[in-house]
């Protein structure tokens, strides 16, 4: 087994996770994204279990909550954390490309 | 020093007002002052602190917890104190609420002191993530305090105060406990609302008590649990009072010692402890029973799997948008999130997200995530078999005593293997609890870690108290 990922593979998996790398962490991750996926592959060698799952150790019945409004935030506030805001509007760069949107 | 004295007594001195609330909180910013170095906290709390001290000295002493300090994990969050997770990606978030734990807490007159230092987002075995640097183990400055809530278990260890929340997805409370001779609880899951906390893994997360002594744990439990609407997993069960079996007869216990943590992987120094105490119980009359476990072993791999999965999830609004240092003028949002990111998170948080993202994406969902969330169940119910038989299970809470500070941090599976005694509980949503059972020739502690029922904290607490009664009187 090849002990360090490609540099594109290195690059597939920060552009799913939206990081910009620099060469250097390219280099670095190439050798530690692969000793990470080498230990989680081991989970192919588990046999004999049931195939049941569990999402979350968790046994309540789901219940809906009553339709009410409660805990009102103010919208000025719940913006305040946004680097970029403007009213009560959190300012964001253009979305859709020229092309896209001619 | 009134910090040094029991729970009890600071109350009965309030109560006659002997003290009053602001004595407290200015020995605990003393206290803090002095043990500076040690990095425990990333923002303390101080003016806030003395004003909340000042207005209780017009309320009645109504419960044990009133008037005492309480320090907080930095990623449980505090309407307008400053919430950073230990990562730069926060470094100026105020949040504009509080999580339902800390409303609790104030519900009890309790006064937050500061947030604690940990590992950026949680991930982490030793602190050493956090964007401000590692908290230092108070016992041994050149040692870490664990991960990641370190800098709790470090202001606790150091005799600041009496009160920390911690927060424990793979042993992060009980993992620090450990190595800085502390009591550290994770709760059930479900017990504690994680409503304010901010997630890291959502089916693992779940927050709870680090003190110096039983007894004050199960207090501090008392006072946070509960049902809460605005957290869909906290569990409807009872409250009920968490001390209430403390002191009683432990003789005719039934305990089991998975043969998986006395196994080669812990040194054996650790093992020889934790054989010294299983002695002293069975001289109490409790039986103990070496059994073996499935799946225990692959508890980390599952781990790595479902909480980098989850955690690449919940990472995913840290966009530069909503919250961050944004870049300036850049070319699209997609190059905006990609360098706000970039710059935002550091090296263990971005590896973690990178695999997690891996895993979950197109077919390697059902190679990885969907056979791990099967092996989980298969854990689950391999812990109930044994509570078909026995009341608890114990072993180490750690293979080692705390390592070096200086201890190299590249190698990307030591955080992991570092909790491989710990994470089978958070995957199976037990509770657990790491108290000290004396010392390696290292003068560190070692930790004693007890694994209950789902719901059944209580009976924790009642062994636990006893054990701590017991090694205290051997090391008097």
């Amino acid at each position: 087994m090849e002990d360090k990922l490609t540099k594109e593979e290195v690059l597939h998996v920060a552009t799913l996770a939206r990081v910009k790398l620099t060469d250097e962490e390219i280099e670095k991750y190439r050798v530690e994204l692969k000793q990470l996926l080498n230990e989680v592959e081991k989970i192919n060698d588990v046999e004999g279990y049931d195939k049941e799952r569990m999402i979350a150790p968790w046994s309540d019945n789901t219940t809906l909550r009553e339709d009410k409004s409660s805990d009102m935030l103010d919208p000025k506030e719940v913006i305040k954390n946004a680097p970029k805001h403007s009213g009560n509007y959190i300012e964001v760069p253009v979305v859709i490309g020229e092309s896209e949107g001619a | 020093m009134y910090l040094d004295k029991s729970i009890k007594e600071i109350n009965n001195l309030l109560k006659n007002k002997t003290i009053k609330p602001i004595d407290l909180v200015l020995e605990a910013f003393d206290n803090i002052e002095k043990n500076k170095d040690l990095n425990a906290y990333i923002t303390l709390n101080k003016e806030e602190a003395i004003k909340k001290a000042k207005e209780l000295e017009n309320k009645e002493v109504d419960n044990i917890l009133f008037g005492l300090p309480i320090a907080i994990k930095d990623n449980i969050v505090t309407k307008d104190l400053k919430t950073t997770c230990a990562s730069h990606i926060l470094d100026n978030f105020i949040p504009i609420y509080d999580a339902t734990v800390v409303e609790k807490i104030n519900d009890k007159s309790m006064i937050i002191i500061g947030k604690t230092n940990m590992d950026e987002f949680a991930m982490g075995s030793s602190s050493r993530t956090s964007y401000f640097g590692a908290p230092k183990n108070p016992l041994n400055k050149e040692k870490i305090s664990g991960g990641s809530s370190g800098g709790s278990a470090t202001t606790i260890a150091a005799k600041d105060l009496l009160f920390a929340l911690g927060t424990d997805t793979g042993g992060s409370i009980r993992q620090p406990a450990s190595y800085t001779g502390i009591v550290g609880m994770k709760p059930t899951y479900g017990r504690v609302s994680r409503y304010g906390l901010v997630a890291f893994a959502s089916s693992l997360d779940q927050i709870g008590p680090m003190t110096r002594n039983v007894y004050d744990n199960a207090l501090l439990l008392n006072a946070i649990v509960g049902k809460d609407p605005k957290d869909l997993t906290s569990s409807s069960k009872e409250t009920e009072d968490f001390t209430r079996l403390i002191g009683e007869d432990i003789s005719n216990m039934k305990v089991a010692v998975p043969n998986y943590f006395m196994s080669d992987i812990v040194s054996d120094e650790v093992k020889d402890k934790i054989k010294e105490t299983i002695k002293i119980l069975e001289n109490n009359g409790v039986s103990v029973d070496y059994i073996d476990m499935k799946y225990l072993d692959k508890a980390m791999i599952l781990y790595q799997i479902i909480a980098m999965g989850e955690a690449s999830s919940n990472l995913a609004r840290y966009d530069g948008i909503r919250y961050g240092h944004p870049i300036d003028n850049p070319k699209d949002i997609e190059d905006l999130y990609f360098s706000t990111r970039a710059k935002g998170f550091g090296d263990e948080v971005k590896r973690r997200i990178m695999v997690g993202s891996y895993l979950l994406s197109g077919d390697n969902a059902k190679t990885y995530y969907n056979k791990a969330l099967s092996i989980r169940d298969d854990i689950k119910k391999e812990f109930s078999k044994v509570f078909e038989k026995y009341d608890l299970i114990i072993g180490p809470t750690t293979t080692t005593t705390a390592y070096n500070l200086d201890e190299d941090m590249d190698d990307p599976l030591k955080s992991f293997m570092d909790d491989v005694l710990v994470i089978p509980v958070n995957m199976a949503g037990l509770p657990a609890i790491s108290i000290p059972v004396g010392k390696a020739s290292d003068n560190m502690p070692v930790g004693l870690h007890i694994i209950g029922n789902s719901f059944d904290e209580a009976t924790i607490y009642k062994l636990a108290s006893f054990i701590e009664k017991k090694v205290g009187e051997i090391y008097e």
